[in-house]
């Protein structure tokens, strides 16, 4: 428990760094790091095939669009975050996380939960007999993606 | 069979792609409306099929071996299915003329046919988690059809709109997960039973103020709604007419009925909230519609106050309430778009949107006008059109319930909206014509075929509101008010 | 429920809470959809913890890599829309972006 500890205690870090560091480059570093941490973590719940889809997707793919977006939209001068927003952000995380601690510190058995189901069966098997109707979906959110991103970046033979 | 619903549009969108790269107009037209028409047809054939049976769930078979794709097909989803394919349908004829000038035609029709396979499989999913997914299918293709002209507006809308719907994302996952750790499973019918079982009323109170604030941001209730009154006007006018004539109705509606009703089973707490919600979205958005010049910006005020009908009628519970609360959705569906519709072929006949520089264009454009004034009717709720019969029916259930305060809002939010509606309709058509517009021509061929297919629509289904209501809108009420019952199936195909 | 759940559950919690954050607050375009990612990995955190605790993790991960999916189309879209908009406007910024009053 203690190595999953200090592993999602990286994330936190890597996360809140993403989001106040200036330099968007090293805010999509840290967030590729937190992303490699998080697959780490899942390997350890015994969670192998979303450990390494989190990795190659999101540390990679989303990394990558990340990199490309902030290289299309270099600034002359960068944007100027709030003073306020930066310099609070340490102490509200600390407060939430006390809130969160106690929060679950009280809830600590007081949860109901039904007995689970016997499992179920390969990864495969999950994904492709049970959950076929997801694929469909996830057939139809690549469709919108791709024809999103087609339709935002057509050319423009005739103007509006 | 019922699984082409959402098959069908997906496969054809993969394909209009490529053949819009052999021809530009002609064919992707012809097969994007055809797909459309054999949706509808479908949904009678469907219908057919289950006549005398409460609900069916489907097993498909796939060369002999079962596929386990199960597809809930009650009242309620076939009701949904039938509104999604007659306004598609009317909406797509639309677009034939309308997308002329915006360019990449096929790759329009592609993203819109992903976007009604994504409210299709929406509605007939038996899953929570699927639920979601179709619900973020449909809003992935709504995001870039949005922003589809690529102006600044619609930029700044599609992003506003982007984020918003990110935040009602996660907060209805959130609430799925904890459903999920509560009960173990996700199946409407499993969850329901184990929340049952279980005795977890804060828990479950959680859950559904997460849901709220999920579905009630893409249904666009008071306060949730501040993303509508940019995202729809900044859209082409029959992306505005999607979005507010079905998509708001199918994620937001539709999944927060499905959840709150065939799961929770609507707890008294519960539906007083929804209550509340529904009228203060009916009052806040009729009295912020008053002020706008925009007619795109006034109509997007005008469909939150309706959803705040279409809620309150719903959230009442009884019998009564539901079926009205339904029969409104149909018949706003049908009135919005064609009010939407309306709005584009004004848009490309004058180029303007502001209400005040438009004037007397009855006189040359006689055919917009009149289904303008058909549509505006019926949502304002003037006998016998169709917006009658519903708002009526919810008035009826809510002072057989009781609630005396409410009906009274209901009717005075009512002639409210026939007060801001006849505005549009004087300031747009009546009146003296503006030298402006000496040359403007009617709108053409299929912009005008789709829009009177509507209105006609609207006057039948008020003429014979008795007869649509008892062949459509009553199954679905009873599938609603018997709850889980009605979920399980009781044939397999 | 178990201790191992509610500390993956906070930890989750605290991931969601600086994605929000970050949205409420942030005013570079691209950092609001870094806000997004961090939040959509506080949510697949959540749903593998809770995938853990009910024995069911083959289900859980099913779930979370198709909810991945919808991530990366989601901000793929948004960085999409992105591009588009430092080209109309040159800037990144979100207070720019106030021409419709909502």
């Amino acid at each position: 428990m203690i190595l999953e500890i200090a592993l999602l205690c990286g994330l936190v870090v890597f996360s809140a760094a993403a989001i106040i560091l200036r330099d968007l480059l090293k805010a999509a570093i840290c967030l590729a790091a937190a992303s490699l941490l998080l697959g780490i973590v899942y390997f350890r719940m015994n969670a192998p095939y979303i450990g390494v889809f989190e990795i190659s997707v999101v540390a990679g793919m989303i990394t990558v669009l990340f990199i490309v977006t902030i290289a299309l939209t270099k600034t002359g001068g960068d944007v100027r975050e709030a003073k306020a927003a930066e310099w609070i952000f340490p102490l509200v995380l600390v407060l939430f996380l006390a809130v969160d601690i106690l929060v679950a510190k009280s809830l600590i058995n007081k949860i109901p939960a039904l007995e689970s189901l016997p499992e179920q069966g390969t990864f495969g098997e999950v994904l492709w007999k049970m959950r076929t109707f997801d694929l469909v979906g996830q057939i139809g959110l690549i469709f919108a993606g791709v024809l999103g991103v087609l339709a935002l970046f057509r050319k423009r033979s005739k103007d509006e | 069979m019922a699984f082409l619903f959402v098959a069908l549009p997906l496969v054809v969108a993969g394909i209009l792609p490529l053949i819009g790269k052999i021809s530009k107009k002609v064919l992707p037209d012809v097969v994007a409306n055809s797909v459309l028409i054999i949706l509808l047809g479908l949904v009678f054939v469907e219908g057919r099929g289950l006549v005398g049976q409460a609900a069916s769930i489907q097993q498909l078979s796939w060369l002999g071996e079962p596929v386990n794709i199960k597809l809930l097909l009650d009242g309620f989803s076939l009701f949904m299915l039938f509104a999604v394919s007659l306004v598609g349908l009317a909406i797509s004829l639309f677009s034939i003329d309308y997308m002329d000038h915006y360019g990449s035609k096929a790759n329009f029709y592609a993203l819109f046919l992903v976007m009604i396979a994504g409210m299709n499989g929406l509605l007939l999913a038996t899953d929570l988690f699927q639920v979601y997914l179709f619900l973020e299918v449909a809003a992935i293709a709504s995001y870039a059809l949005v922003a589809f002209g690529l102006g600044h507006d619609e930029l700044e809308a599609a992003f506003k709109y982007l984020m918003l719907s990110a935040v009602a994302s996660v907060f209805i996952m959130l609430a799925v997960t904890i459903i999920f750790g509560l009960t173990g499973s996700l199946g409407f019918e499993p969850v329901s039973q184990g929340l049952r079982a279980l005795d977890a009323k804060f828990i479950v109170g959680l859950c559904s103020a997460f849901f709220i604030m999920g579905f009630g941001l893409k249904a666009a209730l008071v306060p949730f709604h501040a993303w509508l009154p940019d995202a729809h006007p900044s859209a082409p006018a029959p992306i505005s007419a999607v979005l507010s004539g079905l998509l708001i109705k199918v994620s937001g509606v539709y999944a927060l009925t499905r959840v709150f009703i065939t799961v929770f089973g609507l707890p008294p707490d519960l539906s007083t909230v929804l209550m509340y919600l529904g009228i203060i979205s009916m009052v806040v958005a009729a009295l912020l519609a008053l002020g706008q010049t925009d007619i795109k910006r006034m109509l997007a005020y005008s469909s939150i106050s309706q959803v705040g009908y279409i809620i309150l009628g719903i959230g009442l519970g009884t019998p009564l309430g539901i079926l009205g609360g339904l029969f409104h959705l149909f018949n706003h569906a049908l009135a919005k778009s064609l009010l939407f519709l309306n709005s584009g072929s004004l848009q490309m006949s004058t180029g303007t949107r502001n209400l005040d520089e438009m004037g007397g264009l009855a006189k040359r454009m006689p055919v917009t006008a009149g289904t303008n004034l058909v549509g505006a009717l019926s949502i304002a709720g003037v006998p016998p059109l169709n917006g009658f019969w519903s708002k009526l029916i919810i008035i009826i259930a809510l002072i057989q319930a009781g609630h005396w305060a409410f009906a009274l809002i209901a009717v005075l939010v009512s002639v409210l909206t026939l007060w801001y509606y006849l505005l549009i309709q004087r300031k747009a058509f009546f009146g003296k014509l503006n030298e402006k517009w000496n040359a403007v021509r009617e709108a053409p061929f299929w912009m005008t075929v789709s829009t009177v297919l509507l209105a006609l629509l609207c006057i039948v289904t008020g003429i014979f509101f008795a007869a649509t209501v008892q062949s459509w809108v009553r199954p679905a009420a009873d599938a609603l008010v018997r709850g889980v019952q009605a979920a399980l199936g009781s044939v397999g195909f | 429920m178990s201790n191992t759940w509610l500390v993956y559950m906070s930890f989750a919690a605290l991931l969601l809470f600086i994605g929000l954050y970050c949205l409420l607050t942030m005013r570079n375009l691209i950092k609001l959809v870094i806000g997004v990612v961090i939040g959509a990995k506080g949510f697949g955190l959540a749903l593998v913890a809770t995938g853990l605790v009910k024995k069911n993790i083959i289900l859980a991960q099913a779930l979370a890599v198709t909810f991945v999916v919808v991530e990366v189309c989601v901000v793929a879209l948004a960085l999409a829309l992105i591009i588009n908009i430092y080209r109309k406007d040159g800037s990144l910024d979100v207070r720019r972006l106030t021409k419709l009053k909502g």
